[in-house]
Order: structure tokens, then sequence, then C-alpha cells
């Protein structure tokens, strides 16, 4: 399944939110959709959802308009919040049949979901009994119960504790393995980095770059090396200014250019005390910089 | 249609296990049990106590008149009027009974001038001091019986001229305003309460939704008109079953207990015709729903629950001024003025207004159709238009928007 955002133009009154956002994102794999505050994510995610429309522009599913009937969509808004005087099995039960579910069809997957995220005890408890990282996994079950075919995760990580973003991470992979989309909206680069195959940074509106997260990065000129040595002294003296020190202990070398790649590596190997050499990638983070900094 | 379902169960739910509306239902219920049972009570108590009635120390009242023919003659005549005091004539001078006045040992006093004219004095005047208009009625009596009887009359005929009796009946050809008056008021009290309550309840459940951030959830999962709309119809039966179990208690108990509710006043109350009952249903539910709207639409725009109360202002005066011109217009007992002639077709004063002119006096049948099929429309109008507001509203934090921005969203989309 292949979901398509095409030309989304989108204005609140006089402000223009969107001016043609377009994306791609794939069954299988997971999509990062990555931008600064205020730079349109939401708004995007919300005419995906069909919450208001877009003015216009289209949301394709293989090719044709979406059929919000037949596609279900799970969705983990960033601002989180269910009712919190109300029993959670209610109002889980509750989400999962405005969702479309039958009651006795939504109770069976939601006793499936709170235990496996480790929450049976909680069943018949207040939400507002819960600790804040718990009542996120609450809310993370309502994207989930009615076992939708797009995911949405918007800051999905963001106040859980290292278990339970290892849960989450188990979660995530599985939903992805099933072949669902999973979209991600995320501020932690190091998770998109980790799951999501493609993304797209949306800067002042405008889809600033998307695609392929390795294609993106194979762009960008390989003519650096990255050097990790218990030894920098003899390297740093002998190239001089094209050789560089970063705040991790390891070397970057400025090669003349992407030709010299080749040789370098072997001189480096060679001729100093090295324990790793490779060619420098942009990390997700350098991309989103360059990409999302300068906001119009 | 099936989401509408599900909404409506689950705020139904939310009134049902809140323990505030159980408890206020039940108080009600049982306030209204105790009170239909008083006169029991009352008569209960009576009879253990009958034999010890202690004569009670009735106020003091003076007379005082230069003549002292005069002061016999009002004092035996005040006697026979003034029942709750002890008339005595008063000795000394007009200071001293100031003094008597003042220091309490009487309440208060009539100086006569002549047998037509006085001065009352009394302590604090008293708001509801009839004494002057009794005394009146009593001086005129005896100035009337003492001109009859020197032009010749003998005072007894003199006193069967004073005391003609009228005989009169009274054919009712269309409403009896003072049979309708009482069941009337209730029912518009009922109606102006409960369409408060609910309205602010309404727009306290979205807002609570919304500062929650359940909104965010809720508005991707369902349509805005069936969560408008499931909300609306969930306050109203609420309300509804509420209004029918506290009457209800209160019709029943009467029917158990009529001998002891002989009063007829209370008897008034219970006598409704059957088709102002109905009447009463539809201009209740209609007029709670078009109220319950833009309760909700309100309750949309308010990103914290502390701005509802300023929000629902112009809603809640809306609703109040109607209450008034028909509070107004009962007491009045002109309830065809033009006040409520319009009003009882302008959709949010209606309810009230028409309702209470159907009660109190003579309708054509093709009003009360016109004035119900305005209701209809403009109470789904509202309803529409209250859900595209919603939408609108629910996804804006911050300062409440003012109301000619979200008009002009809400068109802008259609």
């Amino acid at each position: 399944m292949i979901l398509e955002l095409k030309n989304i133009d989108k204005s609140f009154g006089e402000k223009e939110v969107l001016k043609g956002v377009s994306f791609v994102a794939e069954g299988g794999r997971a999509f990062g959709l990555l931008g600064r505050n205020g730079a349109g994510k939401t708004t995007s995610i919300r005419i995906l959802m069909n919450v208001f429309p877009a003015n216009s522009g289209e949301v394709l599913i293989d090719g044709k308009p979406i059929d919000y009937d037949k596609i279900g969509i799970g969705y983990l808004p960033e601002e989180r919040g269910l009712y919190p005087k109300k029993l959670i099995i209610d109002q889980l039960v509750y989400f999962a049949e405005l969702k479309g579910m039958r009651t006795k069809d939504a109770v069976k997957a939601i006793d499936y979901w709170l235990s496996r995220l480790g929450m049976s005890e909680y069943r018949n408890k207040r939400l507002d009994t819960l600790s804040k990282g718990n009542q996120q996994k609450i809310q993370l079950i309502t994207a989930l119960a009615h076992d939708p075919d797009i995911v949405i995760l918007d800051e999905p990580f963001s106040g859980l504790d290292p278990v339970n973003a290892m849960l989450l991470k188990d979660v995530v992979k599985e939903q992805i393995t099933k072949g669902k989309i999973v979209l991600f909206s995320s501020h932690q680069m190091s998770y998109i980095e980790e799951f999501c195959d493609s993304i797209a940074i949306i800067n002042a509106g405008k889809v600033a770059i998307s695609g392929d997260l390795h294609e993106i990065k194979r762009t960008y000129p390989r003519d650096k090396i990255v050097v990790n040595t218990t030894k920098p002294e003899q390297i740093k003296a002998d190239l001089g200014e094209a050789c560089i020190e970063r705040e991790d202990g390891t070397l970057l070398i400025q090669l003349d250019g992407p030709d010299k790649k080749q040789s370098m590596m072997k001189r480096l190997v060679e001729s100093y005390d090295v324990d790793e050499v490779k060619v420098f990638e942009p990390s997700l983070n350098d991309i989103f910089v360059e990409y999302a900094g300068s906001q119009v | 249609m099936k989401q509408f379902g599900k909404i409506l169960k689950f705020e139904l739910n939310g009134y049902l296990r809140n323990k505030v509306f159980v408890g206020i239902t039940i108080f009600l219920v049982v306030a209204i049990a105790v009170v239909m049972f008083i006169p029991n009570i009352i008569a209960a108590l009576e009879s253990n106590d009958e034999v010890d009635v202690t004569p009670i120390d009735l106020p003091t009242m003076l007379v005082y008149a230069e003549d002292e023919n005069l002061s016999a003659i009002v004092k035996e005549y005040f006697g026979n009027a003034f029942v709750d005091y002890n008339i005595k004539v008063a000795e000394g001078s007009i200071d001293e009974l100031k003094n008597d006045i003042i220091s309490g040992n009487a309440e208060c006093a009539f100086v006569m001038n002549s047998a037509s004219s006085y001065t009352y004095y009394v302590n604090n005047l008293s708001m509801y001091d009839s004494n002057t208009a009794i005394a009146d009625t009593v001086l005129q009596e005896v100035y009337r019986v003492g001109a009859m009887v020197q032009n010749g009359l003998t005072p007894e005929q003199a006193g069967e001229i004073m005391s003609v009796q009228i005989e009169s009946g009274i054919e009712t050809l269309g409403k009896d305003q003072m049979q309708n008056f009482f069941y009337t008021y209730i029912m518009i009290f009922a109606l102006y309460m409960v369409i408060l309550l609910y309205g602010q309840m309404v727009a306290t459940n979205v807002a609570t939704e919304k500062s929650s951030r359940a909104m965010e959830v809720l508005i991707t999962s369902a349509k805005p008109t069936s969560m408008m709309f499931g909300k609306v119809l969930a306050s109203c039966i609420a309300g509804f079953s509420q209004l029918v179990l506290v009457f209800g208690t209160a019709i029943l108990l009467y029917n158990v207990n009529k001998e002891a509710l002989s009063n007829p006043l209370i008897a008034s109350i219970f006598d409704i015709p059957i088709e102002l009952f109905i009447y009463l249903m539809i201009f209740f539910v209609l007029g709670f729903l078009i109220y319950a709207f833009m309760f909700g639409a309100i309750g949309s725009t308010a990103s914290k629950l502390e701005d509802i109360n300023t929000s629902v202002m112009p809603i809640t005066f809306l609703f109040i001024i109607a209450f008034m011109v028909v509070m107004f217009s009962m007491s009045s007992g002109s309830v065809d003025n033009t006040a409520m002639l319009v009003c009882s077709y302008i959709p949010f004063t209606s309810p009230m207004a028409m309702f209470t002119r159907i009660c109190m006096s003579t309708v054509a049948w093709y009003e009360i159709a016109i004035s119900i099929a305005i209701l209809i429309c403009s109470t789904i109008g509202i309803g529409v238009f209250s859900a595209k507001i919603y939408r609108v509203g629910v996804l804006l934090y911050g300062m409440p928007p003012k109301f000619s921005t979200i008009v002009k969203t809400v068109f802008k989309k259609q």
C-alpha cells in the first residue's frame, strides 16, 4: 500500500500554512515526517486524517483518493490526553467503537494490548491514577487497538523510560513487519534514524527534501573521512588544516575531492595506528539542520 | 449514524454514572416526597398537642381621641377588625403614646383627629403593613352608618345596607389565568433551570475534552456533527429524565395523597390538561436543544474551563431576558402583549413565550404551528451551524476567538 500526499495547500485565514506539500509513504516501511515547530507537520497529519479539508491537493492510497470508511488510521497525537476521570477500559472501548469496532472485538483487542504493554492491572482504574508514561501507553492503545492500516505516531518516545521505549520500539517494528504504513513525527533524530527508511523535512509549509534516507545521505559528496584512533596527534600534525578533531574524539579529514578517498584511506591504514576508517556520511541531525535550519 | 449512537451511549453513561447527577436527582425526589406529605405530617403533629394551645400574647394597638365617645366607638370597631391586636384606649398625652411605641410597650397607635381623619404612629413601617387600609375601611363604615342613622334610618337598616351580599358566578370561555398561573409558573421555571444548568454542563463537557486534549483523538475518530448531536441529545435525555422523575414522583404522590392535599391551590398545580403536557414536551425538547447546541459551540471555542463562564454570558443573557419578559407578562396578567407576541415567534424565546400563551390565553392552532415550525427549523439550523463552529473551535487553542472570526472561518469552508 502506498500513501501519497500530492500538492497540498492549506491556509487558515490569511496565513498560508502548507504550500504544495507532497510526499510518499510505503507500507512495510516507516516514514519520518520532520520539521521545526510550526513548520506544518500537524496540519499535514490532520489533512491526511480528514480533520479538515485541504484548500487544494489530494490524499491518495495506491493512486486513488483515500476512502476513510475503508482505510483505518491510528493516531497518537503529540498533545496527549484522554478522559482523566473515566475508567481506562471504558474509554478505550469507546475510542475503538468510534473507529468502527464491535464492542466484543474491541474488548478483546484492548485486553490483548493491555497485557502486551504490561498494563492489565490498570484495566479498571481511572486514567488520572496512572503515571504520565503509563497514560501514554494507554493512549498508544487507542492508536493501535483497531488494527489500522496507517499508524501515525507524533513524538511517541517522549516521556518514556528506556524500558518502555524498548517496548514501544518492538511494537513499532512489529507494525512495520505487518506491512502497515508507519508515519513518525519526532524531534528525536536518533529514533527516526533507527526506524525510518524514508523521510520528508517540512520547512515553512514546503517540503524541503524528501525520499529514501539512504539515498539522501548518498547525495552528499563523499569527500570526508572519519578516523577513529587512540593516537590522533601524529595524523593532525601531518595533515594540518585538513584534519579537525570532532567532539566525540574522532578525526574528520577533508579531502580535495571524492576521488582522493581511496588513496587517503590506504595511507591512513598503512601509516598510522587507527582503529576505524570510514567515509563520512551526514547524520540525520546534520541534514535536518541544513534543510530546516533556516525558516523563511 | 453508528458513531452517533456510540457517542450518545457514552455521554449518557457519563451522566448516569456521575455521582453528583445521581445524588441531586435522588435529593430532588426525596424533597418532593417530603413536601407532598407535609400536610399529613402537620396533621399528625397537631393531633398530638391539640390540648395545650396557649393564647398568644397579642401586640398592643393604642387608640386615642380627644372625644371619649369617639375613642370608645373606634375601639369597639377596631376590636372586631384587628383580631391580631390587643386594642387599648391610650391614656395621657400624645408624647407619652409616642414613647410607648418607641419603648416597645405598644406596636402602633391611631390618633383620631376627627371621625374621618387620623394619624398612624408606628416605630418601623413594615412593607406589608396594611393596618391603615383596614382602618380606612372600618372608619368609612363607621362614618356611613353614622350618617345613615342621622338621616332617619335605624342602625339595623343601616347595617343591612352596609353588609349587602352580591351573588356572582364565573364561567370561563377561554383560559382561566388564576387556575393556570401556578402550573405555568412552575413549568416555565423548570424549563429555565434545566436549560441553563444542562446548557452549562454541555459547554463544560466540551471544554473539558478540549482542555484534557482528548479532543485530539476524538476529532480524528468521529465526525463533528455526530459529536455535537450525540453530546447534546445525551444531555437532553438526561435532563428530561430527571424532570420526568421529579415531576412524576410529585404527580404520583399527589394522587396517592389526594385527600390530605385538598388545598385548591395545590389542586390547581396538578390539574394540568394533557395537551399542555404534550406542548410542554415539544417546547422543552426544542428549547433545550437550541440552547444546548449554542452552549456546546461556545464550549468548543474556550481553551480553558475558566473561559467558559465569560464565553457563555451572551447566551445566558439572551435566555434571562426571555425569561424576564415571560415572567413580567405573566404577573401583569396580559400574556398577549406585543412583546410576548413577538417573542412567541423568535426561536430563542418562543419555547417559554408561546408555551405561556398557550397555557394562559387562547392561541389559534396555526399560530402554534407556525411557532413550532420556526423553532424546529432554527434548531436544526443552529445544530448544524454549531457542529461547524465546533469543528473549527476545538482545534483552536489560546485566546477564545472573536465570534465574527469564527463565523467567517465557518462560511469560508463551505
